[in-house]
This record gives C-alpha cells, structure tokens and sequence, in this order.
C-alpha cells in the first residue's frame, strides 16, 4: 500500500553510487538515533539546505518517522536569506553536506540552530513510528527569503492525497525507473518527480539539478539507466533539444513539463527527441502539492497551453479571484470563455506557515485561488492563457520581485525600485531591473550590486539594469511593473560589465 | 597563434562579453579556464555558445552532437571552430 511509504530503490548516476532498499532502511536507522541524540521531538522543524543526493532522501524519512517536519531549502540562498528563514521557521536543527557553503552553516549555528552533517550520521540505529496524518510534513518557502516568507504547509494527510491521486490516474508502472534533474527543495522536484514514485515502490535515480554537462548527455543517460520516466522544465529541453543525442533504447514511457508555460512546438520536439507519445504539459502549484492537472492519456496533438483534466482536483474557471466573499456558482465562466482558475483538491496545503493573512487571501472554503488565467475546453479540459501572479519564471524557478525590491529598498542610495520579468531565449524570462539612485556614479551603482550579491541568491540577480528618474505608480501607489517595463524597452540598459571592471563593452 | 585563431579569439571574445556576467572581466579567464566554474558564465549560457557557433560558423551541432567538455574553455570553442573549418 502506497499509504505504507514503501520507499524504492536510490541511484545517483553521476556517482554511481546506488542504495537498495536494506540498505536505506539503515540509513534512516543511523538518522533516527542521529536526531534522538540531538533531542528532535515531534512537531520541532529541521533545515535541509541541500538536496538531489541519496542522504536528503534518508533524513526525510527519519524526520518524519519521529513525527517531526522537514524544511528543505535552495543551497544557493545567501546567509542573510538563510538567517531570514530561520528567524520565520524557529528550526531546531539543520543538516547540511560537504557542499554547504561555510558562511551558510556559520548563520545557522549563529542564530542557535544545531548543525549536523548528513554524511556522518554516525553508526547507532534506532526506529520510530511517530507520524500522525496530519502531522506537519514539508514546509517549502515559496517567496519572502529577503523579507516575509511564505512557507507552504503540507502535511502527511495533503501529500497522501496527492500521491493517491496520481497514483489513480497515472499508475505506477511507467514510473518504475525514474529520473529527476530538477531541484528537491520545491514542489515539483520533490513531491511529484522525487517522492510520489520513490515512495511507491518505484526507483528513483537523482542527479545535480539543471547541470549542462549532465542535460548535455541526457540521451545516453536514459538508456544507460533505462529511464521509464522523467520530469522537466521548457528551459531543460531548450538545451537538451539543441545538444543531446536522443535516446535509443527506447525505454521512455512517459514525459511531463511543468513549471512553465510549455508551447506545442517545444511538446512535438520532446515526443521527436524522446520517442514517447506520452508527453504532457504537468500544471503544478506548490500549495495543491504540485502536479494537479494534466493529460492522462497524453498521446494526442500539442496544444499552446492545453493542460487537461483535474488529478484528484476539480478545477473552476470563475469570473472572480476574490476571496472575501463565498464562491457564488453564477460566476462560472462558460466553455472556452477565459477566467480565474480555482481548484479543490484534498492534497491542498494546510496553509501557509503562520501566516493565516495570506493563506485567507488565497484559500475560501477549500478553493484555492491559483492565479493563473484559463479556460476550459468542450471537453472539460483545461487550456492556460496567461497569470495573474506577480512572478518571473526563470526557467521554471519562480522569483518575486518583492524579495528583490526588499534588498535594494535597504541600500542607502536606492531611492526607488522595481524588479520585473523580460523574455529570455534560454530561461523564458530572467530579472530587469530599474533604480532609483540619489548617486548615479559607477562607485554607487559597483556598491549596489555588492551588497544585492551579499543579500541574494545568485539566480535572483538580475540580468539587465537600468538607472530611471522614477518609478511608474498605480493612483493607489502600488508599483506598476508593466509601466516600468514599457519604459525601460525604450533606454538601453546599464553596460553593467564595464561598470563591475568587467571589461570593455562589445 | 596564427592569425586566424586569433580573429576567432577576438571575435568569441567580443561574443563572451555579451552573455558573461556581470563582475568577471573575461580578460581575466585563461585560455583553458573552464567558463562556468570560473564563474564567468552561467552554466545554461552555454546553449547560447552553441548557437553563436551554428550562426558565425555554420557548425550544425545537431548532427555533430554537443560534448561539454568540448565547450568549456575558450581554447576547447576555438579548436571546434577550427576543426569545422578544416571539415
């Protein structure tokens, strides 16, 4: 029974390093006795801030059998951003690899967090059976590493579900030998691509997420390891499809894209790339437990944005994305008429971590407002048209302007600023950003990109610069990114190259 | 270096400075000094080194196949280009 967690083999092709199910079972013994000696007790929350190796995989489970809730973090956030999440989630301890940068370890121990390495668990094991359903399970912080986090809340009982549900619609054969390139520390990578086929059974072979070197040589990995499935993003197939020989072996059933908008041509591409008709657009939100929706039975023309049908959700296209007053049935929008997108669906977050303000913002008795715009088709299907949210997807990383307007709010000089989405070739879209600068020098703007470098993950840095006299408002003074989007097209941006000492201009 | 590769050297570098970001000077990369973990790149750019190769040089990656090691460095790029000018 899926509901057992009966965890499948591991494999980490790029090591070559590979646990069987005993011997994962020990692991997570060493583990267990490991968070004992450091006092873990039910409901106490624990910092992974590393992920895509065998050990992320056995402190989860030995997290949760002492009934305890993992918090798994992007490896590349700074100290600041770090020490920012440790003072929302009051973590008791935080286990780190040989990769974890020493300032990030030194903040945590800083702000009293007990540090534990994950490749010295030590030899005594001990079992657990404390887990409760709805026991806190995974905290993901979505947004707010620069400010006010936003950590998604799922416990055992709303990731059950979820699982159950794929596991409905999808079955569990084509998911036998697994591959995830994608990061463990979000949605997508971890509770759909990771866990959903790792903890039924099936084996799971991890690699480095979004590694070049590795995408480059994707065709010889899947037949090598004999890869039934994988998941992906459009940005990973940009490059795969340009620089990879397709597989041969013909192992591929099944394929999912998720995190991005996926177009029909780059779909048709990965079906001639991979040689599987079973290719499908994954619509996944961290709240809903990710993939949420999708095709399955997936062997039919591309469509720009078709998704599919609910997978243990019902979806509503509503003319409102209010969530003040009741859903009234009167604002559903007819078929093919486009609309706010809602879903209802068991394996829904329990909400956001001690933030009930936002999670009333998006939750009304039990629907959950996605912000995305759609419609559905004469066949119930779900066909996406754009978002409402306030994102830049990088390349299927989402990335809140908010987060990174907090930072250079803070820098003395900045008067003003605005993040913003641009088009990208390879990501899809990257960072833009306008400032407000009371100095306008090289020297200003050299100590401003300084301190963002201090203060931000490196994804987040943007891309393209521009110094403006200000800021576009809304009449309410909000800040209206597009306005200042639309502004900047028109200037060229800052040679930022030439201002860092990065050489002459080309 | 013969004055072909050095044309070519000139002219990758130009294209690096474009893509590179934004605190590294590529002057300061050696010939064999692999671009992403210097840090000179991001390590999805390397797709956009592969399509300024497809547009300056013609190289048709598709049916030759892309080797990362082989994209690595600025030496590694200009023996591919010269390796495709000789084909």
């Amino acid at each position: 029974m899926l509901v057992d967690l009966k965890a499948g083999n591991l494999a980490e092709p790029v090591s070559g390093r590979r646990w069987e199910r005993r011997r994962i079972e020990r692991e997570v013994a060493r583990r267990i006795a490991r968070f004992r000696r450091h006092g873990l007790a039910r409901g106490d929350r624990v910092f992974l801030p590393f992920g895509n190796r065998m050990e992320f995989f056995a402190e989860l489970l030995a997290i949760w059998r002492l009934g305890a809730c993992a918090v798994p973090i992007d490896a590349r956030l700074t100290p600041f951003e770090v020490e920012t999440l440790v003072a929302a989630a009051q973590p008791r301890l935080a286990v780190v690899d040989d990769a974890t940068a020493p300032a990030v370890a030194e903040a945590l121990t800083s702000a009293g967090v007990a540090v534990a390495g994950t490749t010295d668990p030590g030899s005594e094991e001990a079992t657990a059976a404390l887990l409760r359903l709805d026991d806190d399970a995974l905290i993901l912080f979505t947004s707010g590493s620069t400010g006010n986090p936003k950590g998604v809340v799922h416990t055992h009982r709303s990731l059950r579900a979820r699982w159950m549900s794929l596991r409905d619609h999808l079955g569990v054969a084509p998911f036998a030998r697994t591959l995830c390139l994608l990061p463990t520390h979000f949605g997508h990578g971890l509770i759909c691509n990771c866990l959903f086929p790792w903890l039924s059974g099936q084996d799971l072979f991890v690699t480095p997420p979004f590694r070049p070197d590795i995408i480059m040589r994707l065709g010889a990995l899947l037949d090598e390891h004999r890869i039934t499935f994988m998941s992906s993003v459009p940005s990973l197939w940009r490059l795969a499809l340009k620089l990879a020989r397709p597989p041969q072996a013909g192992t591929l059933e099944r394929v999912h894209c998720g995190s991005a908008p996926l177009s029909a041509q780059v779909w048709e591409d990965i079906r001639r790339w991979t040689g599987a008709r079973q290719v499908c657009n994954a619509y996944g939100i961290t709240e809903t437990g990710s993939w949420v929706a999708g095709l399955g039975e997936a062997d039919c023309p591309a469509e720009d944005g078709l998704i599919g049908e609910g997978w243990g959700a019902v979806i509503k296209v509503l003319r409102t994305s209010g969530t003040l007053v009741p859903l009234d049935a009167g604002a559903e929008c007819a078929t093919g008429e486009a609309g706010f997108v809602w879903l209802n669906t068991p394996a829904l977050m329990k909400g956001y971590f001690q933030r009930d303000d936002l999670t009333a913002q998006a939750v009304i008795d039990g629907w959950f407002m996605t912000g995305d715009i759609g419609f559905l088709d004469a066949r119930g299907r779900l066909v996406l048209r754009g978002r409402e949210r306030d994102e830049i997807n990088k390349g299927g990383m989402k990335i809140y302007p908010a987060d990174v307007d907090a930072v250079v709010e803070r820098f003395e000089q900045a008067s003003d600023v605005s993040t913003f989405a641009l088009d990208d070739e390879i990501y899809g879209q990257t960072v833009g950003i306008a400032v407000v600068l009371t100095d306008q020098d090289d020297a200003t703007l050299r100590a401003l990109h300084r301190w963002m470098l201090a203060h931000l993950a490196e994804p987040k840095m943007p891309a393209r610069w521009w110094v403006v006299e200000s800021i576009p408002r809304t009449s309410r003074g909000k800040i209206n990114r597009d306005a200042v989007k639309a502004a900047c097209a028109g200037l060229a941006p800052l040679d930022m190259a030439r201002i860092l000492g990065g050489g002459a201009s080309a | 270096m013969n004055g072909d590769r050095q044309q070519r050297l000139q002219h990758l570098t130009r294209f690096l400075r474009t893509i590179q970001k934004p605190n590294k000077p590529v002057e300061s990369i050696g010939m064999n000094e692999n671009l992403v973990t210097s840090g000179l790149i991001d390590s999805l750019a390397l797709v956009q080194i592969v399509v300024y190769l497809e547009n300056t040089y013609g190289i048709d990656f598709a049916a030759l196949g892309a080797d990362p090691e082989r994209l690595a460095s600025i030496a590694s790029i200009l023996d591919i280009v010269e390796e495709a000018a000789g084909a």
